[in-house]
């Protein structure tokens, strides 16, 4: 009676790939190797900022040895800078600053880029005008200039520096964001949602948001290393915050003995060059990631 | 080895101008002086304007009635000879017969009474003519200066372009001389060269002046100042030959390096006139400051020998009171806080600011002015490392730009503040007004410590009438023993000013005011190719 039912094992390929998107973009991540370099990298700089100051904990502006020590002389691996302070510790403290607003200015950025995005291409119409003709506004005005403007109001410290960033950089995220809006908002899933009477929030920070997030990530993972690059310029310009220790203040107090001592201003330049290009190339893994045509690959 | 030969070179420079019968072979004519400067004059008129970027073109174009050498004495200019009257209240100037100006005109005392009561009336040094009551011109070639009480200032001050001899017969116009055209355009000299171009941050160019009236000056027929701001360019152009002299150098890595060529001689002197210190200056009427034992425990924790030594390698001298080292009023027997961290700590507790917890007894901020990081900011960052050790926590205060910092200080809104006033020659001009309890002012560059003391009062006013020089530098010397007990400000260190020039060039500016005075006797010992 036992009717031999006929296995199916010749469809066995019908079964549907539910791989969870994290855990796919993950897998498509690390197919791209100069991506985890990339994290790996800046996984040890995070690391050695977090417990380099518990290893070795020492007043980063007090001068330990001669002045400008070449690399390698009396025990000072990097050498020493103009005030005979030594670049290993000036890095390993200039990390956390550099970093912390690195991350700060890359969260305003974003916050700022959202809100304002979200709004306009979800609402359309005059408040869309409004917020968009405020985005370009700050767009048309240079930069830098603007955050030197921003730094000198509020005078330098590690806060003003991280909104001076924030502030002058959140245009791109906030028209990427209102793109994807705008494409979201006219989809079926979008449409379905609104038919069953879900509030406006809901469907801005719980449906479209969500969708939105893969190019998001990118961008944000960017403007970290924009940040990172911004603030070295600023504190290139003598406006850092003279009570913390950061890789562009080395820079810029060492800059004018470079004529006769490399080492204090090409480490700490090496330093930014090796995190914001382990930034930038998360981010491209992340873009990678993120692109539902590369996944056929 | 190269630097080995700096200092000889140095120290040859020195022996050169103590003994200027050295020059035997005779100073040639011709040839063009390029110096370099890192910033433009707002104009060329002295007399309402001070600042070495107007008194340095302004030196070669008016003349002064007297001029200085290496030592302080006063020589001849435009005045031959001088006279004080016995009770010191009037000075009679001699002029030269045959002196003219650029334009032909001649240089009578008529144009110097009118300079001087120009220069009295908008220069911003008030103390330097301020004793001036009126000037009299008995003759076209007499002088009298009337003064209120005796001033031993005066020939000091006559003797740069602090009061330089305009035309009358341009600037007596009734246009205001602070932005008289003629400052810029057009300018009639008195000295030994004219005005012939001038391009913001480009150049001066200064042709020889015929109507010069020393006869056979100066010897360059050209001088031209190249403006160059950056400091690591301006010290390239010098190691090209393509600047021959480059003053007011103060950035420590460019005097290093430049110690190093073998084709320029660098040296500190030419600026004992105007005695530039930078100090570290203290509110002494509120907060922690305000207690004499704190000043005094900060200045034992703060190592000068550190700051001169290393932080300067050594191309800076330490500053010791109020007046600078080479200053004839100078002295050395005063309380120099030579580093002693015990001694620090025992103050500190004798004033009640007892070690906490945490190793700090107490929180304080410096300020300094935003430019010159060798000797503002960078000293501001080591004494935080510094007065750490004597558990005070210091935060150092940015100050964006240069009117954030003196708002802050003149309306003393400040605990310490780095700080690089100049001694301007004689202390009646520039050192009295950081101390006297009548200038305690919302203004900057006054005596915005707010520091009093009677007792300092009375021997300011006497020395500043004191026409006895022994019996004034005694006044001086006490004066500045008080102060450094009292310790408004904690002098630090002389400016590592230094000036490189071309060891083929003659007579060099090594005068107390170096290049702010005429250097119609420089020349070229060998024109360079």
């Amino acid at each position: 009676m036992t009717a031999p039912t006929p296995a199916v094992p010749a469809e066995e390929p019908v079964v549907i790939e539910v791989e969870r998107p994290w855990r796919e973009a993950w897998r498509m991540f690390r197919r791209n190797t100069a991506a985890v370099a990339g994290l790996v990298t800046l996984s040890l700089i995070v690391l050695v900022t977090v417990l380099g100051p518990f290893v070795y904990p020492v007043d980063p502006f007090a001068p330990t040895g001669p002045l400008l020590l070449p690399p390698g002389e009396q025990g000072f691996l990097l050498g020493t800078d103009q005030q005979g302070r030594d670049l290993v510790v000036g890095l390993l403290y200039g990390s956390q600053s550099t970093l912390m607003v690195g991350a700060a200015a890359a969260a305003i950025t974003i916050t700022i880029g959202i809100l304002f995005g979200a709004l306009a291409g979800f609402y359309r119409g005059w408040i869309e005008e409004v917020l968009m003709r405020i985005t370009e506004f700050f767009q048309v005005l240079p930069p830098l200039l603007l955050a030197m403007v921003v730094v000198l109001l509020f005078s330098p410290s590690i806060y003003s520096i991280s909104i001076a960033i924030g502030v002058v950089s959140w245009t791109s995220t906030a028209r990427l964001v209102r793109a994807e809006f705008l494409r979201l908002r006219e989809l079926d899933f979008v449409k379905a949602e609104r038919a069953i009477g879900a509030r406006n929030a809901r469907i801005i920070w719980t449906i479209i948001l969500p969708n939105a997030a893969p190019p998001l990530i990118v961008s944000a993972a960017l403007s970290v290393g924009v940040a990172i690059l911004f603030e070295a310029g600023l504190a290139f310009l003598q406006l850092s915050d003279p009570n913390v220790m950061s890789w562009g203040y080395l820079i810029s107090v060492n800059r004018p003995q470079i004529l006769e001592a490399w080492w204090p201003v090409t480490f700490p330049g090496l330093a930014i060059f090796i995190t914001v290009l382990s930034v930038s190339l998360i981010g491209d893994g992340l873009n990678d990631a993120f692109n539902p045509k590369l996944r056929q690959r | 080895m190269l630097r080995k030969f700096g200092m000889a070179a140095l120290t040859a420079a020195a022996a050169l101008h103590a003994a200027p019968a050295i020059a035997a072979d005779m100073p040639k004519k011709g040839g063009t002086l390029v110096m370099i400067t890192s910033q433009d004059p707002r104009h060329f008129n002295p007399a309402v304007q001070s600042g070495i970027a107007t008194m340095g073109p302004g030196a070669h174009i008016f003349a002064s009635l007297v001029r200085a050498d290496a030592k302080w004495n006063i020589k001849p200019y435009l005045a031959t000879s001088w006279t004080t009257s016995a009770d010191g209240k009037s000075v009679t100037f001699k002029l030269r017969k045959n002196a003219k100006f650029s334009d032909g005109k001649p240089i009578t005392s008529a144009d110097v009474k009118f300079s001087i009561e120009i220069q009295k009336a908008n220069h911003p040094f008030k103390t330097s003519l301020g004793a001036v009551t009126g000037v009299e011109a008995p003759d076209a070639h007499t002088v009298v200066v009337r003064l209120k009480h005796p001033h031993p200032a005066l020939l000091l001050a006559m003797s740069t372009s602090i009061v330089p001899i305009i035309p009358k017969h341009v600037y007596g116009d009734g246009q205001n001389p602070k932005t008289h055209p003629r400052n810029s355009k057009n300018v009639v000299s008195s000295g030994a060269y004219i005005l012939k171009e001038y391009k913001r941050g480009r150049h001066i160019l200064l042709e020889r002046n015929p109507n010069y009236f020393l006869k056979g000056r100066p010897y360059m027929d050209r001088i031209v100042y190249r403006i160059i701001r950056d400091s690591s360019s301006q010290v390239i152009a010098m190691e090209r030959g393509e600047g021959n002299l480059a003053p007011y150098m103060a950035e420590v890595a460019s005097i290093v390096r430049l110690k190093k060529s073998d084709k320029l001689v660098v040296t500190d002197q030419g600026y004992a006139g105007i005695g530039p210190v930078t100090w570290l200056a203290f509110n002494t009427k509120e907060g922690p400051t305000a207690d004499v034992r704190v000043r005094r425990a900060i200045a034992y924790a703060i190592d000068r020998k550190f700051i001169t030594e290393q932080l300067h390698r050594g191309v800076s001298t330490a500053a010791t009171g109020p007046i600078v080292p080479g200053s004839p009023f100078y002295t050395k027997e005063v309380e120099t806080y030579e580093l002693d961290l015990k001694k620090a700590e025992a103050l500190l507790d004798e004033a009640g600011h007892k070690k906490k917890a945490d190793g700090t007894r107490l929180e304080l901020t410096i300020d300094y002015i935003p430019f010159g990081p060798d000797v503002q900011q960078r000293i501001a960052e080591y004494a935080r490392s510094a007065l750490k050790k004597i558990g005070i926590k210091i935060t150092v205060r940015n100050s964006p730009d240069f009117p954030t910092w003196a708002r802050r200080i003149s309306t003393w809104q400040f605990q310490m503040t780095m700080d690089l006033p100049f001694n301007w020659g004689d202390p009646v001009i520039g050192v009295h007004r950081s101390y006297l309890c009548n200038n305690v002012k919302k203004v900057i560059w006054s005596n915005t410590q707010q520091y009093c003391n009677r007792e300092v009062d009375k021997i300011l006013e006497a020395a500043g009438k004191e026409t006895d020089q022994a019996k004034r530098r005694a006044l001086y010397v006490k004066f500045q023993q008080i102060l450094a007990r009292d310790l408004p400000v904690y002098w630090i260190a002389v400016l590592p000013f230094h000036t490189a020039y071309d060891k083929n060039l003659g007579n060099p500016p090594l005068t107390i005011w170096g290049v702010i005075s005429s250097m119609d006797d420089i020349y070229w010992k060998k024109q360079p190719k």
